[in-house]
């Protein structure tokens, strides 16, 4: 029989099932990974028109997060400054700089900058940040440290299973509503979760589990 | 054990109680028809998509998405922020402005909702002082018509036999052309052609422009008009005087052919103040009562305490009467005896009791001297009118119900205007608005008679029938793109403010005007700015603009209304009118009637309104032809013919419904008056007056949309203007054609049951917990038996159901093994919230602006005719309308119908995949994403109230129908065919620039649900959720979550003008919902189901006169229910009756379990 199948192909089937056994699992792996509300976009950073840093501004030069996104405890939506917030301070600061040559043109032309959108729920979603910054969740539960990010990324799934975990629990996120744009602050879990439940009790916190909350 | 549901009541004896025709006749088909969830057909494709043809391009499709995974990647999208953003904008904030929609004799105040710019739902300004928030279905629905995509998107000039676009700047330059030649020759020549309305700085700039150009004409065409009301009262009064009507104060009203609730002028003021007068708490409290005599069946007929059914030509001799009556009750002034004797009405008013009829209204009405009200319709002519207000005057309504404010002198007529087309003397004729190639009364000739003018420049929202005619067609611009002015009935003033720029750069009225009249300010801001400082302004110029800012904010200026003129009856009125001969079989007397959908004519292409079911005949998408039984009988015209007919042709009933045809066809016939003719389908309106037929205008659009196109037929074809509203000596001829007509009518129907509870109140007065004595929860027992339920302030012992209840347990006899289960049940339920809603059917008239208002809210799509007839529509909330007694004389009753929010919803229980489930609020919430389509939710409903996706609705073409005839065994069969989704294979609405302008009336917070989805009432959930998310950003660190009342309502509530629906929150004590549901009255319909519906009615109560000769001692639906052998509601009984013999076993088992 050797003389028809070289001796290399012994090992074959051995070779053969463990390739298989490590695809199977990889796939597995795969599949466990981005078909589960694990993933849904987390990682995603697309290259923004202009390369806008959160951690100058918000870390470095400890910007509050509502100088620039003053409606998020307005609306539902938490909105991406006009250009004219911008040249607030950038009619003065780096007024030369090529990186900011966009929003320059915005400015005088009024034409919008095309932002890349990285957080979305879907469209039958109808998240509400003004009623979450007010009570108590600050941006870092959905956010991830975007105030460390020098590109903005998907840090956390956003996905159903996300949402509904925090709304069974949220004593493990609630804080004082001073705290809420202090994206630094790190509590211990049992503290956390003793202030938490105080909080919840007295401002009658009730995280809505049903479908009504977010689907209309 | 297996646990027994409770038995339904059995079928009355007898077919008294019914909804429709088809009912009565009890035929085979109907029978079918009720007891099917979905009609027969309606779950099959019968499409010109074959299977084969479908799983080609299915797998062509399959095969190209296999291609790069394109459907794996999330799209990207942008956001684009402003370059510079404006003050105070906050994206995804709605934004509220005040504004108007201008009517013929008022305005509608109205809060519209600004989602980013875009107008997306109008509702009523509640801080008016008249309307108080009132609205009606046309100011529901105009927000369609700005996002219509056939509306006029471009200006044109004829030229040679095609249209050239023109630019705004050459419209101006050919307005200013106008200007020229009217300065030169002083008006001579031009002529303007106006429909009416009441702004201020319209009639300024008018008074200015006459003054200018003397020999200049201005007419004014409403085909429908309610001038006749002004013309009434200034000859009656001698001096220009306009009626204005407090419905509040009054405690008998005399309706003669007055439409005062439906298609007269101003109907949502009246509906608010009839709605007031029948709003009672106690049996003890005063209520009003409505004598109607009319020819048609109205919105006002079917909520008539008393109804005389007389031709509309006989109702002047029938007013006649009733002034000779009161002024020989009243013994009033002789001017009153002398215009009454020498009244040229007939004093004979009838047949067998009518005569008695009136007279004992007029005792009624002079007993309530000072609180009583006569009213006269828009059809009757103007020495009707003078009568009506003569009466009021005898009667010392003046001051109490009736008002006279003051009015402007009348503008010319079509007919002058016509005069002067012929002899050639109208070089340039501009008509602004209206569509009088169309609807001017046919004698006239209108289309031959404009092309005698040199110049015919149109304003026109679409190019339709009178565009065909013009030399220059220009684009007008919605009212909520428009600058203007308008005085509500009252004459309080009101704004009407553009929420967003002309999306076709369109013109208004007040600009047309004065660019031709060449004055300074061509703007029309600046026009209603000018004319509110002159006008209404009389305040230093430094508050000017605060005032203005204010007036702007409010919606209205507050105290503007007119002051009442003091009036006396004139002496010696020569009064002419010859009455026409009493139709009679050979001779019938055809009645144009404004129609409750589409009005004129004008929201032809209103997709919302044409699916609105007329509230009366429930029909959708077309007009009838309707007459009374008795005369379709003497015509041969029965409706049970047609039926056997069908049988007869070998159609077998499954095999008609599959080739696109409903089960009721009707004859076409053929009207021809004065050597005129028009084709339409016969229907048999129970309550019209016999040899009287009755056909709404506004349908048979030539040139129109693509929603309105074809639907109905031209009435206006044989309307002349001797007789514009009733013409007599008419013929109706069978063409031998059959005819599908489309109506929500069958659908659903709940047979003989006492969905609508009624009583007289008298009745009430005896019995005060009647409506809750009736039916099997008078005394039942419980099948399962059981359970003490702590409601609001008491505890009752409520049966259990044979659902489980989502919050409540069955107590420990039956639950006592589940501990844990029902602490977690506890913790469900909140004790912040719990929605519910009341809904008053002793308020609520049916005029259907609900049904509008939910559709616009929550982006309900329209389907068309062709869907309505397979029983497809989709509209969440419906109005079901019940007949009960004789097909001559029944009694009407309007019930609004959707998603009840049952508590044991059987519904939830069904769901395989629990798409539909309850929240901790009491709502029954749909998660669509979740839905797979089983219909599973839809069958277990016993209210019907679930709506089912079988196409994707919002996608479709919006195209009408093509009307095509089909051979049928002997019969000719007209019908239509809608253009179906087709799937792949069809048109993408979503790919097309059309859907730009669709999508932007759509409700941003609310989904739009797509193909194989279930929907219904969401309680308005949207609205809800904001107001609680609200109400939390407000609480910020506090616990004060709860939404205070008033905060907000849903959008059927907020609509109604007479306030015959309340929502709120039943644990708030103070709450409006929470002490109605506390009401005598209050009931729940099909209680026995144990349901336990949010949603709970109100008994009706009917205010009989017992003198009358029509006097009844039971509201007709009670009598049926007696009759049945169900036991009286008006006894205190226990168990007694036939429906009830299985129940009271039950209830001594559920007796016995409980012992234990």
């Amino acid at each position: 029989m050797s003389d028809i199948f070289p001796k290399w192909t012994n090992s074959l089937p051995l070779k053969v099932g463990i390739g298989a056994a490590l695809l199977g699992t990889f796939a597995l792996g795969a599949v466990g990974y981005y078909f589960t509300p694990k993933y849904t976009r987390v990682g995603y950073k697309p290259t923004q028109p202009v390369a806008f840093s959160h951690d100058i501004h918000a870390n470095q030069l400890q910007i509050d997060c509502r100088y620039c996104h003053n409606n998020v405890d307005k609306s539902w939506f938490s909105n991406v400054p006009a250009a004219n917030t911008c040249m607030n301070c950038h009619s003065i600061v780096l007024k030369e700089s090529p990186k900011l040559e966009l929003v320059r043109q915005s400015y005088t032309t009024s034409k919008p900058i095309e932002w890349v959108q990285i957080h979305k729920v879907p469209d039958y979603v109808y998240f509400n940040h003004s009623v979450h910054v007010s009570r108590g969740i600050s941006c870092v539960e959905c956010h991830g440290q975007i105030n460390h990010m020098d590109e903005v990324y998907h840090a956390k799934p956003l996905s159903m299973s996300f949402c509904v975990d925090c709304h069974r629990n949220p004593e493990l996120a609630l804080r004082d509503p001073k705290d809420v744009y202090n994206l630094d602050l790190k509590v211990d879990a049992e503290k956390q979760l003793k202030s938490g439940l105080k909080l919840a009790h007295d401002w009658k916190v009730n995280a809505s589990q049903n479908c009504s909350a977010c689907h209309r | 054990m297996k646990t027994i549901p409770p038995q339904c009541p059995e079928p009355e004896v007898g077919p008294k109680y019914w909804r429709s025709l088809d009912q009565v006749a009890e035929t085979p088909e109907f029978r079918e028809w009720a007891e099917k969830e979905f009609p027969a057909g309606a779950s099959e494709l019968t499409d010109p998509v074959t299977r084969r043809n479908f799983v080609k391009l299915m797998s062509a499709s399959f095969l190209l998405a296999g291609f790069g995974l394109s459907g794996c990647r999330r799209p990207v999208e942008k956001i684009v922020p402003f370059g510079r953003q404006p003050e105070n904008y906050i994206h995804g904030k709605p934004v509220y402005y005040a504004t108007a929609m201008p009517t013929k004799g008022g305005a509608v105040p109205l809060l519209v909702r600004s989602h980013d710019g875009r107008p997306t739902k109008a509702e009523g300004n509640s801080g008016h002082p008249d309307s108080n928030g009132s609205t009606d279905v046309y100011a529901q629905a105009a927000l369609l018509n700005l996002y219509d995509p056939d509306r006029s998107m471009r200006s044109w000039k004829r030229e040679g036999s095609g249209m050239s676009a023109v630019t705004a700047g050459a419209v101006t330059d050919a307005l200013a052309g106008i200007s020229r030649e009217a300065a030169a020759n002083g008006g001579a020549g031009l002529a303007l052609l106006l429909e009416r309305n009441t702004s201020p700085s319209r009639a300024r700039l008018l008074a200015e422009l006459t003054k200018k150009f003397p020999s200049a004409g201005v007419y004014v065409y409403e085909p429908v008009d309610p001038y006749v009301h002004v013309a009434g009262a200034t000859a009656a009064f001698g001096k220009p005087v306009a009626p204005y009507f407090t419905l509040s104060s009054a405690k008998a009203i005399a309706a003669f052919d007055a439409d005062f609730l439906g298609a007269e002028e101003n109907a949502h003021v009246n509906i608010r103040g009839f709605a007031k007068g029948r709003k009672v708490d106690k049996s003890s409290d005063v209520m009003n009562r409505l004598y109607v005599v009319e020819g048609a069946m109205t919105v006002t007929g079917t909520n008539a305490d008393h109804r005389l059914r007389l031709a509309p030509s006989r109702i002047i001799g029938a007013l006649a009467r009733l002034g000779s009556e009161v002024a020989k009750l009243t013994g009033s002034s002789d001017i009153f005896s002398s215009l009454v004797s020498s009244f040229p009405g007939s004093n004979k008013v009838g047949e067998g009791t009518a005569e008695s009829w009136v007279t004992t209204c007029a005792a009624d009405l002079v007993a309530n001297k000072g609180m009583s009200l006569v009213l006269v319709g828009y059809q009757q002519p103007v020495v009707a009118h003078v009568m009506a207000n003569a009466i009021n005057v005898a009667l010392g309504n003046v001051g109490s119900t009736v008002a006279y404010l003051p009015a402007l002198p009348a503008e010319g007529s079509i007919g002058d205007l016509i005069g002067k087309l012929t002899a050639g003397s109208v070089s340039s004729l501009v008509i602004l608005g209206g569509n009088p190639a169309y609807n001017a009364p046919v004698d006239l000739d209108f289309a031959t008679a404009a092309k005698k003018a040199k110049n015919i420049v149109r304003l026109g929202y679409h190019e339709d029938e009178t565009s065909a005619l013009a030399t220059w067609h220009l684009n007008q611009a919605h009212f909520l793109e428009s600058w203007g002015d308008a005085r509500t009935s009252d004459g309080t003033l009101v704004p009407v403010q553009p929420l967003i720029e002309p999306l076709f750069n369109g013109l208004t009225e007040l600009e047309v005007i004065a660019r031709i009249g060449g004055f300074s300010s061509v703007r029309a801001y600046d026009v209603v700015r000018e004319t509110f400082s002159q006008q209404f302004g009389g305040i230093a110029q430094l508050d000017a603009d605060e005032v203005w800012k204010q007036f702007l904010h409010d919606g209205y200026l507050p105290k503007s209304a007119a002051k009442p003129v003091v009036v006396s009856l004139v002496s010696g009125l020569a009064l002419a009118h010859t009455a026409p001969a009493a139709p009679s079989k050979d001779k019938l007397e055809v009645v144009f009637a404004r129609d409750y959908s589409l009005d004129d004519g004008r929201y032809n292409n209103n997709g919302w309104l044409q699916e609105m079911p007329d509230p009366v005949s429930k029909i959708v998408w077309e007009n009838v032809i309707a007459v009374s039984a008795t005369t379709a009988k003497e015509l041969g015209l029965e409706i049970t013919k047609l039926s056997s007919q069908r049988i007869r042709n070998g159609d077998s009933l499954g095999k008609a419904l599959k080739s696109n045809e409903s089960l009721v066809g009707n004859d076409e016939v053929t009207i021809k008056v004065n050597g005129r003719e028009v084709t339409g389908p016969v229907w048999i309106q129970p309550g019209l007056a016999d040899n009287v037929v009755v056909v709404a205008l506004g349908y048979g659009r030539e040139v129109t949309g693509r929603v309105g196109r074809k639907s109905g037929f031209n009435a206006y074809k044989i309307r002349t203007s001797s007789s514009p509203y009733f013409a007599s000596g008419a013929t109706l001829t069978p063409t031998g054609k059959m005819l599908n007509l489309a109506t929500t009518q069958e659908h659903g129907s709940m047979e003989g049951r006492p969905i609508v509870r009624e009583a007289t109140l008298e009745n009430w007065k005896k019995k005060a917990d009647f409506a809750t004595n009736m039916d099997l929860e008078a005394h039942f027992p419980g099948v399962v038996g059981t359970y003490e339920v702590k409601t609001i302030g008491r505890v009752e012992n409520r049966p259990k159901g044979i659902y489980e209840h989502p919050y409540e347990t069955y107590g420990t006899n039956v639950n006592s093994g589940l501990g844990p289960r029902a602490d977690r049940r506890q913790i469900l339920k909140s004790e912040v919230h719990q929605w519910g809603m009341v809904i008053d059917l002793n308020s609520c008239v049916g005029c259907s602006a609900c049904v509008v208002a939910c559709q616009s809210e929550n982006n309900v799509p329209i389907v068309g005719k062709d869907q309505v007839l397979k029983g497809r529509e989709m509209h969440w909330l419906r109005i079901d309308r019940y007949y009960a007694g004789s097909v001559e004389d029944p009694q009407v009753a309007s019930q609004p119908m959707m998603c009840l929010h049952c508590e044991n919803a059987p519904c939830e229980s069904v769901c395989p995949v629990n798409a539909t489930v309850h929240d901790e609020e009491g709502l029954n919430v749909m998660a669509y994403n979740r839905c797979i389509g089983t219909r599973y939710c839809s069958n277990n409903c016993p209210y019907k109230a679930r709506r089912f996706n079988f196409f994707d609705y919002n996608k479709r073409e919006n195209d009408y129908a093509e009307v095509k005839t089909t051979k049928r065994g002997s019969t000719s069969w007209v019908t239509t065919d809608a253009g179906l989704y087709k799937g792949i294979a069809g048109v993408d609405k979503n790919s097309s620039a059309e859907w730009e302008i669709i999508k932007l009336g759509k409700n941003p917070n609310v989904s739009v649900r797509m193909r194989g989805v279930m929907e219904k009432c969401t309680f308005c959930v949207q609205r809800i959720e904001e107001a609680k998310i609200n109400q939390k950003v407000k609480a910020g660190a506090s616990s004060n979550v709860q939404v205070p009342e008033g905060t907000f309502t849903t959008a059927c509530a907020q609509a109604c003008p007479a306030e015959a629906v309340e929502f709120g929150n039943l644990l708030d004590p103070n709450s409006r919902v929470a002490k109605l549901r506390a009401s005598q009255r209050n009931y729940e319909v099909l209680g026995f189901l144990e349901t336990r519906p949010r949603v709970t009615y109100l008994a009706r109560i009917r205010n009989p006169n017992p003198k009358m000769p029509d006097a009844y001692e039971l509201a007709f639906t009670m009598k049926e229910y007696t009759d049945a052998g169900k036991g009286n509601p008006l006894e205190s009984h226990h168990g007694a009756h036939g429906a009830a013999e299985h129940g009271s076993e039950a209830h001594g088992a559920a007796e016995k379990k409980g012992a234990h």
